[in-house]
């Protein structure tokens, strides 16, 4: 692999163990991107200062990578004269080449489905960890380690479309406020856990609030299809009970227990004009 | 040395740019020419808004990775793709910067809203450029430091063990 790649000078048996080690590290280096994605690794993995996935970057720029530069110093005395230039170009082709781009001459869209389809996999674990029944749910350390914004993005976009079709009237008003009363929402209530003393991550919490309002999407959803305020009244109740109950053990275990109702009255309040809006369309 | 290695990745980089404005011009012309598509202000924030969205991913993503790998090269050899792409990225936020003072001149709230998330998307992609580039610079940094101590130290031991 490194020989299609080098100069036209032949290079001596024992440079060529040092050129691997030299790929090791630069290997070591780059994020290669996680090919396989664990719902509960870690929120920051040494080596991943460079934002590969679709997270926003602040989960993975946090840490400083002082083990690969560790383990790169052990490696240093042991590196004999290779030339420099030509083993980073031989690591980061065989990086590209293994991380994203596949088969260089072929066309962008395969890294890319990829991509995708790790994303809406992560998507998928993050709905079915926060909002179903789970081992992981009382432990919120673990619930939603992996977070990302596309799935509240969908579901608050989704919820305000749903709004804005069921009403008869007003119909950009309603998505305006829908979507900017849960954005806003969102972030004022993880603000809210932060002044509180409690210990949430920003991003961490946002991803949480939104994937919380599925159930409330269901709900809006069978409010469209079907007329009838008992109906609604009753569809909205056990949505708004199961987006409670999604958002409780996370919310409430971030802060000091005897401060539980000031973080999490605040949530329930949010999901309840919610609640209020979906019945008070027509 | 020959700099003929990143002929693949350079084969890539049309389709990358490609992609990369792709996204980025339709949303903003989109929003431009709002009125001649769509009545609906919902439509118009929806379509906005995801393509702003998709923009963003991609910049991340793609061309995130290809900043990375190409970012080694572009040291060591030649400036040029990065540059090109990290300032096309100020300018996308200066131009949703400036769509939001329209709005809020106007007095069109809703406006400002699909404005504000496009225009935090595009500082988001900044921000972790910016901290991108200044991690891959000292990496290249402590990399070529490394490299050139330990190529020193070999030298002086080949210089010694000839005589």
């Amino acid at each position: 692999m490194s020989n299609s790649h080098s100069d036209t000078v032949p290079l001596h048996p024992s440079s060529q163990s040092d050129i691997d080690e030299i790929e090791n590290l630069i290997n070591a280096s780059v994020q290669s991107g996680p090919a396989t994605v664990l719902p509960a690794r870690p929120p920051s993995p040494p080596r991943a200062s460079i934002p590969v996935s679709s997270t926003p970057f602040i989960q993975s720029q946090i840490p400083p990578p002082p083990p690969q530069s560790s383990s790169s110093n052990q490696k240093v005395p042991t590196v004999a004269a290779a030339p420099p230039p030509p083993p980073p170009y031989v690591g980061n082709s065989s990086s590209i080449a293994a991380t994203g781009f596949g088969p260089a001459p072929n066309t962008l869209t395969e890294p890319v489905w990829d991509t995708v389809k790790r994303d809406l996999s992560r998507i998928v674990s993050n709905l079915k960890l926060v909002v179903f029944p789970n081992p992981y749910r009382e432990d919120p350390g673990k619930a939603l380690r992996d977070w990302d914004l596309w799935g509240p993005f969908f579901f608050i976009v989704f919820l305000g479309l749903t709004l804005s079709w069921s009403a008869s009237v007003k119909k950009s008003e309603v998505f305006a406020v829908a979507f900017a009363l849960l954005a806003a929402g969102a972030v004022i209530l993880t603000l809210n856990v932060l002044l509180l003393g409690g210990h949430i991550i920003f991003f961490q919490s946002l991803s949480l609030l939104g994937y919380c309002l599925f159930p409330l999407d269901i709900g809006a959803l069978i409010c469209m299809l079907k007329d009838n305020v008992i109906v609604k009244i009753v569809v909205v109740s056990v949505t708004l009970a199961w987006s409670s109950w999604a958002a409780y053990p996370f919310m409430s275990s971030a802060v000091n227990p005897r401060r539980k109702a000031l973080a999490l009255y605040p949530v329930f309040l949010m999901y309840v004009s919610v609640g209020f809006l979906i019945i008070a369309i027509n | 040395m020959d700099l003929s290695q990143p002929v693949e990745e350079n084969y890539a980089n049309p389709k990358t740019c490609f992609f990369h404005v792709l996204f980025k011009a339709s949303a903003l012309a989109f929003y431009i020419l709002s009125t001649l598509f769509a009545n609906s202000f919902v439509i118009i924030f929806v379509i906005t808004v995801v393509l702003a969205a998709l923009d963003f991913w991609v910049v991340k993503n793609v061309s995130g990775r290809i900043l990375v790998g190409l970012r080694w090269w572009n040291e060591i050899n030649e400036q040029g793709e990065s540059i090109w792409r990290f300032e096309c990225l100020d300018q996308e936020a200066v131009a949703w910067g400036i769509f939001g003072i329209f709005s809020m001149v106007r007095l069109e709230v809703d406006y400002l809203l699909v404005v504000a998330v496009c225009f935090s998307l595009a500082i988001a992609n900044i921000i972790g450029f910016t901290k991108c580039r200044k991690d891959a610079r000292n990496k290249i940094q402590a990399f070529a430091s490394r490299t050139i101590a330990s190529r020193f130290s070999s030298t002086l031991q080949s210089a010694f063990s000839l005589v």
